[in-house]
């Protein structure tokens, strides 16, 4: 995907999160990418590795950058003492829509992370990440395994929120059928 | 009798203190090495007084980066939550190795660059290699090795190397909060010694005043804090008494890109030595094919001074390889600016830049343009801020400065000088008609984007 595709997918994401009532801070809009790309098999050519707050990419961070300075999304203070949110620029709305068959594209599937996503704290949002990272990446299958191993990996978080966040992982990745581009493995636990 | 303790005498921070293994680091060879690679790669050219090494900057920033290590970890300064999300910081012993590491890593953060620096990186080193890389390669050679483990408590060369690079260049690593933080104290985007030191320095080589900022006073109110987004994850952050010179860091960071790293004649004295290097490096026999060497005796065998003597003879006669490279830079006459990008243009074509360049080839040949977009680099960074009644806050809510600095994007086509009034009137004639066409075949590319990829694997239904 070329990047100016690229900036058009996060940027009608973007627009989709906040229609839903997201904060859109960066840890939202890396979450919600994260999704987009490992869960619903949207090739945006991130890496994603777990960081800080779960899965993170530094290419995402300076994509982001980048359509600051190309003056497609600006850092907006909403609340004072809370942290800034994304936003699109009317420019950047503009330049979105100049790639149609980009955004149809990947409608569903940006829908479906929007919709999931939207209403989501930061605080949910690094427990379901770092959960399907745990499952994606790692390969745990095993219910309860996966989620001590969110609690060794965030010890921050109780076994009983550990367990709620697989749970909400594994609705999850049944629901994303429908739309996910990613070919889906049978079961074979 | 032996000497435990050294003192080395710096412009930036008057005296930098070494204990006896540090001072073993200093004397190993890739960190002598760092004597003959300059910071600033040709930058002389255009600030003379810029010939400072990448060795004096990686004293700077072992004597910051201990410094910082100080503050932030003084019992004072840390509070109950911080000590419950990171245990080391109740644990002398461990306080003791991992400021250690710290300053090793510090110290060593840079042994991997190659000649002139970041110059010719990108493309002049096989794919997948980096200067990060090299450091780590370097940091694990068997020649560190045996300083790490001469020390009492030997050091892990893995934690050295996670603090030198970060957790940006080592993604095969798994970072602790711990090392996490530690890592920022060197690389970090908002308070990283390295940028503190490199700004300091090289604000003081170029004559460029731009670049001093009061970091005794930001060093000292630097705390790992909670972070502001509600998430319990701690970070580098600082107290609301500092908001005034981490204001002053984001804005000599923005003058020092605009004035010194990123000025047109710098990047475009880049370009010429990326095409020496280029033809340097596929002739000689003793080096890897059109790429620097990434082994050890490889990297540490090539510096400034050799990339130099071959530049200079290679200047001396136009039938030797690499000449007309090697004459901009040794007779100072570089390309000149075609074009800079106007962000209006932006509004008609995504990448104006690379449209026109790609048109001026076809009207004068790829020999005599050259075109520079340089990654954009976050001035501002958002950091966590501790207000008078300890709340928390991001940086760009607590600091209108720091919220009005953007990111900025730059492009430059270059052409040869002596084509230049010829293109100049060509790019008069034809800009609106080049950037009109670009921005059609964008929209026809749009039209016949192939299917999307399907990705082969999904995690099975647990």
């Amino acid at each position: 995907m070329k990047q100016t595709q690229r900036f058009a997918l996060l940027t009608l994401l973007n627009r989709e999160m906040l229609r839903r009532g997201s904060w859109c801070g960066e840890t939202h809009i890396q979450k919600a990418t994260y999704f987009l790309q490992e869960l619903l098999g949207v090739d945006l050519g991130f890496e994603f590795i777990l960081y800080k707050h779960g899965p993170f990419s530094f290419e995402l961070r300076d994509e982001l950058l980048s359509m600051q300075a190309d003056q497609l999304l600006e850092l907006a203070v909403r609340q004072p003492g809370y942290g800034p949110t994304y936003v699109p620029t009317s420019f950047g709305v503009t330049f979105q829509e100049r790639f149609p068959s980009t955004t149809s594209r990947y409608s569903e599937q940006v829908q479906f992370v929007a919709d999931e996503m939207g209403n989501r704290g930061v605080v949910e949002l690094e427990k379901l990440a770092t959960a399907f990272f745990i499952v994606d990446r790692e390969g745990i299958k095993h219910f309860e395994r996966r989620a001590q191993r969110l609690v060794d990996l965030k010890p921050h978080v109780s076994m009983a929120e550990a367990r709620w966040a697989t749970e909400i992982v594994d609705e999850l990745i049944a629901k994303s059928r429908q739309v996910s581009l990613r070919e889906i493995e049978e079961d074979s636990a | 009798m032996t000497k435990l303790f050294h003192e080395i005498r710096d412009p930036i921070h008057v005296f930098i203190h070494l204990n006896w293994y540090e001072k073993m680091v200093l004397d190993s060879r890739p960190f002598q090495r760092l004597r003959n690679i300059t910071q600033l790669a040709l930058t002389y050219l255009l600030y003379p007084g810029a010939t400072h090494k990448r060795f004096e900057h990686s004293l700077g920033v072992m004597e910051l980066a201990g410094r910082v290590f100080e503050v932030i970890t003084k019992p004072a300064n840390v509070t109950d939550e911080v000590r419950e999300l990171l245990p080391d910081l109740g644990n002398p012993d461990a306080l003791s190795y991992w400021k250690q590491v710290l300053r090793m890593a510090a110290l060593c953060h840079d042994v991997g660059h190659l000649p002139f620096s970041h110059a010719a990186e990108d493309e002049l080193l096989p794919k997948g290699w980096s200067h990060e890389r090299l450091s780590r390669l370097l940091i694990e050679s068997d020649e560190m090795r045996t300083i790490w483990k001469s020390m009492v408590p030997p050091l892990e060369p893995e934690h050295i190397v996670k603090l030198a690079v970060g957790a940006r260049k080592a993604k095969d690593l798994r970072f602790s909060k711990w090392e996490a933080i530690l890592s920022e104290i060197i690389v970090g985007d908002a308070f990283g010694v390295d940028r503190i030191d490199y700004l300091l320095r090289d604000s003081h080589h170029t004559g460029v005043g731009y670049g001093k900022f009061d970091h005794y006073r930001l060093v000292d109110e630097l705390r790992i804090l909670p972070s502001f987004d509600g998430s319990t994850e701690p970070a580098l952050g600082i107290n609301g008494g500092g908001i005034y010179s981490a204001e002053a860091l984001a804005l000599a960071r923005y003058f020092m890109f605009s004035q010194v790293y990123y000025h047109s004649i710098r990047l475009i004295y880049d370009h010429h030595l990326k095409d020496f290097l280029s033809v340097w490096l596929s002739r000689d026999s003793l080096l890897s094919e059109g790429t620097f060497p990434t082994d050890v005796e490889g990297h540490l065998r090539i510096t400034d001074d050799e990339v130099n003597a071959a530049m200079r003879l290679a200047a001396s006669a136009p039938n030797l390889r690499g000449h007309r490279p090697a004459s901009c830079i040794m007779r100072h006459s570089h390309f000149k600016v075609l074009y800079e990008k106007n962000p209006q243009d932006a509004k008609v074509h995504s990448d104006p830049g690379a449209a026109i360049a790609n048109a001026a080839e076809i009207e004068f040949g790829t020999e005599a343009i050259r075109y520079s977009k340089p990654r954009v680099k976050n001035v501002a960074p958002d950091f966590p801020v501790r207000g008078r009644d300890g709340r928390i806050q991001p940086a760009i809510s607590a600091s209108e400065t720091l919220s009005k600095l953007q990111p900025t994007s730059q492009e430059y086509v270059f052409v040869d000088p002596q084509l230049r009034a010829k293109a100049k009137s060509w790019l008069n004639n034809n800009q609106d008609t080049i950037l009109a066409k670009a921005q059609r075949e964008e929209q026809e590319d749009e039209k016949h984007e192939a299917d999307p990829k399907i990705r082969p694997t999904h995690p099975a239904e647990p």
